[in-house]
């Protein structure tokens, strides 16, 4: 009888030890996937990997990517439950922003900021020299979902008194780095690419961006973000979040940030998007 | 060396012909070859852009024939392009964006030199051929239904169906090298096989009569091939023949010089016989009148010179009868002469000689002292009755010289060769001259008559002065 208490008193300690011992130390039944598309890098399965082992290590979580080309793709996955976290464009996160928490900002040159560009064939002399001149013509986008890649052209379109159905065609390329190969190629006479992904493209001399030119920037915007679903454990969110943002203190996360051409990552207020929620607002109202 | 020769020039020259005729054939399937591998490639664009053009994706069609079109012949030179155009016949896409632009029209309109069909003409598959030799195909994409959704098109330009010369010379270039290299040497085998037995029965053949036949029935070739066989045991036959011919030759010098013996052996008796009458009656005076020394040494010196004259008459037969390996001295001309002396005594015919020797006689004595005889027998017989006769012998280290001369009824050449015909036939009469010409030939000298201004007939006779053995060599 008293074996008994004993007993039960030792089962009952080892197993709280044991609990506590689960928490402390990888709890490997959590896992972060993060959705992206091809904004950046779906191609780049080797960088994903390490980044993900990276932050599996940092986070103590079990983290993977998960790649789809288009943004729709990636907010399906999300709002159904099979992503925790996602990396997207100002505008879906703008069009969702009750339903998703920011997370912390990407720094480009410093900045939680980017530009739209507006790029040409190069050395196309009749070329298209600005908004105007799109009347006619072919125009790729990136994504229906992309800020810089549809979003801003539509306002400077509407701006410059080109309607949709003026422009010879416009058609999407799926992804950032196709507009480029679509304009290089003068599939299209004009293209709508993220600024900071047209740069990269450059620093890494790229053929298809190294046959093109930039003929219009945009003012800056919020850059795109990394957010988390709503309804994730709080502290999953927090080891994420601290990781993120404690990766330019490390030498192996200063490598992995100088592939992204990022310098690092800081939470920011949700207010940097009021812009972006602003040509969404316009945009809706125009169509 | 004319085979091969011969045949390395067929070889390569065929095969030249050959490389020739295929490069025409080449050419000619090269056309409907590229026509077929666009066909292929158009139908999988069809399938591949059906989905996209339903979803008006510029993009992935543009992506599509960028990857599709480097399959196309030409590609890699920029000589053929392919596109997808839409429902109204202008470009979604092509390969090469510059040229097909995105949004222009293309169908009903001229497109790199070629005039296309209006989009409600193309209902099939559709080639409109252009003037340097390309062609433009377009064939429609339809749905499951049968709407026409828009168009596969592919433009391919003239130089694609050029034949490439250096593509198709260089097999056959090194295909004649390959058979040059292989066939000639083969050939050349093959002719030195076929070539090598037929020369050496012609060899043969020409060492006729001049070598022995035993010897070239050793050297005649056993052939495999039929008609070489053939050729091969006639002359075998013939050698055959030869040798049977040959032996006949031996065995009449042989019965000849025993006739020639038997011819002599009765003048010889009866030079025996003469003394021995002589002898016998000095004896029986030795007998009666012993006595007297006169008598005594006057019997006894005929007694002597008979003896004497029986010995030098049997020594001179024993060479002639006996088959001497022993080479020509000048005493056997000494003992011919003793052996004729009874016939020219009892014809009275004079008789003459000389002899000159420079060097040793290596010719067999056997076959001189039977030429000699014979000519100086038949020398002896055309004189006739109180005629002359000479002969002469001489010798250097190259030549044995025999001639005789005799007066009386001139011999002509044609008289000459008549007799020897004559003798040829067995005439046991004879045998004479046909033997000295027999000898002649058989050691590679010569028996005739001298051309003389004279009314003397003179027969002439010489050998190569080399011993037995060599004599057959020379003539060989």
């Amino acid at each position: 009888m008293l074996r008994r208490a004993v007993l039960k008193l030792a089962l009952g300690t080892a197993g709280s030890i044991g609990a506590a011992a689960h928490g402390a130390g990888l709890r490997t039944e959590a896992r972060i996937r993060i959705g992206l598309t091809s904004v950046i890098l779906a191609d780049q399965i080797a960088f994903l990997s390490r980044w993900g082992q990276y932050l599996s290590l940092k986070t103590g979580c079990r983290v993977s990517f998960i790649a789809r080309d288009s943004y729709q793709g990636i907010l399906d996955l999300i709002f159904g439950g099979q992503l925790e976290a996602a990396w997207i464009c100002g505008y879906p996160y703008v069009l969702h922003q009750s339903r998703l928490e920011l997370l912390p900002m990407p720094l480009y040159e410093g900045k939680p900021l980017y530009q739209s560009y507006l790029i040409r064939p190069k050395g196309d002399a009749d070329g298209v020299r600005g908004w105007a001149d799109l009347k006619g013509r072919v125009l790729a986008y990136s994504d229906p979902l992309s800020n810089s890649g549809w979003l801003v052209p539509q306002a400077q379109l509407r701006a410059a008194g080109v309607a949709p159905r003026d422009l010879r065609r416009g058609f999407f390329t799926h992804g950032h780095r196709n507009v480029a190969e679509a304009v290089a190629a003068r599939l299209a006479q004009a293209g709508c690419i993220d600024g900071y992904v047209w740069e990269t493209m450059r620093r890494q001399k790229m053929a298809a961006v190294e046959q093109t030119e930039v003929i219009w920037k945009s003012a800056q915007y919020a850059f795109p973000p990394l957010v988390a679903r709503d309804g994730v454990a709080a502290d999953i969110i927090e080891s994420l979040r601290t990781a993120l943002v404690n990766m330019q203190g490390d030498a192996e996360g200063r490598t992995l940030l100088d592939a992204l051409n990022l310098d690092g990552f800081r939470q920011e207020s949700p207010k940097l998007f009021d812009a972006i929620a602003a040509l969404a607002a316009a945009q809706d109202r125009a169509s | 060396m004319q085979i091969p020769l011969g045949l390395a020039v067929a070889v390569v020259l065929s095969a030249l012909l050959v490389s020739a005729v295929a490069a025409q054939i080449s050419a000619r399937s090269a056309r409907l070859e590229i026509v077929a591998t666009v066909k292929q490639a158009m139908v999988l664009l069809a399938a591949q852009a059906r989905p996209l053009l339903v979803a008006d994706d510029t993009w992935r069609t543009y992506t599509l024939l960028r990857n599709t079109a480097a399959l196309l012949p030409g590609a890699d030179l920029a000589q053929t392009r392919a596109a997808i155009l839409d429902a109204d016949g202008r470009f979604v896409a092509g390969s090469d964006p510059a040229r097909l632009a995105t949004g222009q029209p293309a169908l009903g309109r001229t497109i790199n030199g070629k005039k296309l069909p209006a989009p409600a003409d193309v209902r099939s598959q559709t080639s409109v051929e252009g003037s340097d030799g390309g062609v433009s195909m377009i064939d429609p994409i339809q749905s499951e239904d049968g709407q026409v959704l828009g168009f596969v098109y592919v433009d391919v330009d003239g130089p694609v169906f050029k034949p490439d010369w250096a593509a198709v010379a260089t097999p056959a270039l090194i295909g004649a090298l390959l058979a040059a290299v292989v066939l000639v040497p083969a050939g050349w085998w093959v002719g030195e096989h076929m070539a090598r037995p037929v020369a050496r029965i012609a060899n043969c053949i020409a060492r006729i009569g001049r070598t022995d036949a035993a010897l070239l029935k050793a050297e005649l070739p056993v052939e495999t091939d039929p008609e070489l066989n053939r050729i091969s045991e006639a002359v075998h036959r013939l050698l055959s023949e030869m040798e049977v011919r040959q032996a006949a030759e031996q065995r009449a010098l042989s019965a000849e010089r025993l006739a020639a013996v038997g011819r002599i052996t009765a003048a010889v008796a009866h030079e025996i016989n003469n003394p021995l009458a002589g002898l016998l009656t000095a004896a029986q005076t030795l007998r009666l009148h012993g006595g007297s020394e006169h008598t005594r040494l006057r019997s006894v010196d005929l007694i002597d010179r008979g003896l004497r004259q029986i010995q030098t008459m049997t020594a001179a037969l024993l060479p002639q009868a006996r088959i001497e390996d022993r080479p020509l001295e000048p005493g056997d001309l000494e003992d011919v002469l003793t052996l004729v002396q009874p016939e020219a005594i009892r014809l009275q015919v004079r008789l003459h000689s000389d002899l000159e020797v420079t060097s040793a006689f290596r010719a067999p004595s056997a076959m001189v002292r039977q030429v000699m005889l014979n000519l100086l027998l038949n020398a002896i017989k055309a004189a006739g009755d109180g005629g002359a006769v000479h002969i002469s012998l001489s010798g250097n280290e190259h030549r044995i010289h025999l001639a005789v001369r005799n007066t009386g009824a001139k011999l002509t050449p044609v008289m000459l060769e008549a007799r020897i015909a004559t003798e040829r036939t067995n005439d046991p009469d004879g045998f004479g001259l046909w033997i000295c010409r027999e000898i002649a030939v058989r050691f590679g000298g010569e028996f005739d008559l001298a051309d003389s201004s004279t009314s003397a007939t003179e027969l002439q006779f010489w050998i190569p002065n080399h011993d037995a053995h060599e004599q057959v060599a020379v003539a060989g």
